[in-house]
């Protein structure tokens, strides 16, 4: 499943409230609540949580993949937040982490789940689409700018 | 496959989907009709979980967590797909594959000699990239004998039923 079908602009946040690890999960878990799309917000955080006790899903070069399964949620759902500044994330290579995709999938939906994830991976491969999106100056400006980075534009 | 004759190696090409089920009914009618067997193949997307642990969006843990939901999935629709077949008195064959998914259904065609590939309709492509890169549109367009692609449609389930 490609990113662009998965977000709107309604699910694209541009700034972040929260500086730590678990408040921008939580901020991130509020706009899939504020979209109706989770049943049940704090056992969401906790599986997504259980998932980073694991290694932080702050990977390299700025992005951060937060995921998990949950039964919070009946479908998968996915949403996306960036930071100009950079929030300490206890990323894997210790850098500030702007672009903060967050995907949580029912545990029976293995299979879209991993091509979420994988559609993410070969986006973000892509220095010019993550400065691009990290750059972006509002929740339409960064949808495009993914939609077209998945036209290979 | 020879023209001259009817198929008799049909495979349908599965996926965690409601499409493919579609698909699958369809493959039953045209098995039926020409006394061909089925082979009804999944493939576990080893290459894109591998893919995801080295990008360290998975740690191995997951990975193998993934695979084993991956392929209870496929044995749940591989199941539904025999009981398909069996019920209309076809003969069928379950494969489960792990790898690449493309090269594991393109290898397997060209292993067994099927005469005719069904599968479930194909997503609009968007770009170029989806042509060449997209998984589906792959077997699609190289698979090395004829293809049909199941649209999503009423009447199939109704000629499944009346068969």
């Amino acid at each position: 499943m490609k990113m662009s079908q998965l977000l709107s602009p309604q699910l694209i946040q541009i700034g972040i409230d929260g500086s730590s690890k678990e408040t921008v999960i939580q901020s991130l878990i509020a706009i899939l609540e504020n979209n109706g799309l989770v049943s049940d917000p704090e056992q969401a955080f906790l599986d997504v949580m259980d998932r980073e006790l694991q290694q932080s899903t702050g990977l390299e070069k700025g992005l951060a993949v937060p995921h998990g399964k949950s039964t919070a949620v009946k479908k998968l759902v996915g949403a996306l937040a960036v930071s100009k500044e950079g929030i300490d994330y206890a990323s894997l290579d210790g850098e500030p982490s702007h672009l903060f995709f967050i995907l949580i999938a029912p545990p029976n939906m293995a299979g879209p789940h991993v091509m979420a994830l994988a559609n993410i991976a070969q986006l973000a491969r892509s220095e010019a689409f993550r400065s691009k999106l990290a750059a972006a100056s509002s929740p339409e400006d960064a949808y495009r700018i993914i939609k077209e980075a998945e036209m290979g534009d | 496959m020879d023209f001259r004759t009817k198929p008799e190696k049909i495979m349908i090409y599965i996926e965690a989907s409601e499409d493919s089920i579609i698909a699958a009914q369809y493959a039953v009618c045209l098995a039926k009709w020409f006394g061909a067997r089925i082979s009804a193949v999944y493939v576990v997307d080893i290459k894109t979980l591998q893919e995801l642990t080295r990008a360290k969006i998975f740690v191995k843990l997951e990975e193998m967590d993934y695979e084993k939901a991956l392929e209870d999935d496929g044995t749940h629709y591989l199941n539904h797909v025999r009981e398909l077949a069996e019920n209309k008195g076809v003969p069928v064959e379950t494969i489960l594959l792990k790898g690449d998914v493309f090269a594991e259904v393109a290898g397997r065609m060209k292993q067994d000699n099927i005469d005719l590939l069904v599968m479930g309709k194909l997503e609009e492509p968007e770009s170029r990239r989806d042509f060449f890169y997209n998984t589906n549109e792959r077997i699609f367009r190289r698979a090395p004998c004829p293809v049909i692609i199941v649209k999503d449609s009423e009447n199939i389930k109704i000629m499944y039923d009346n068969l």
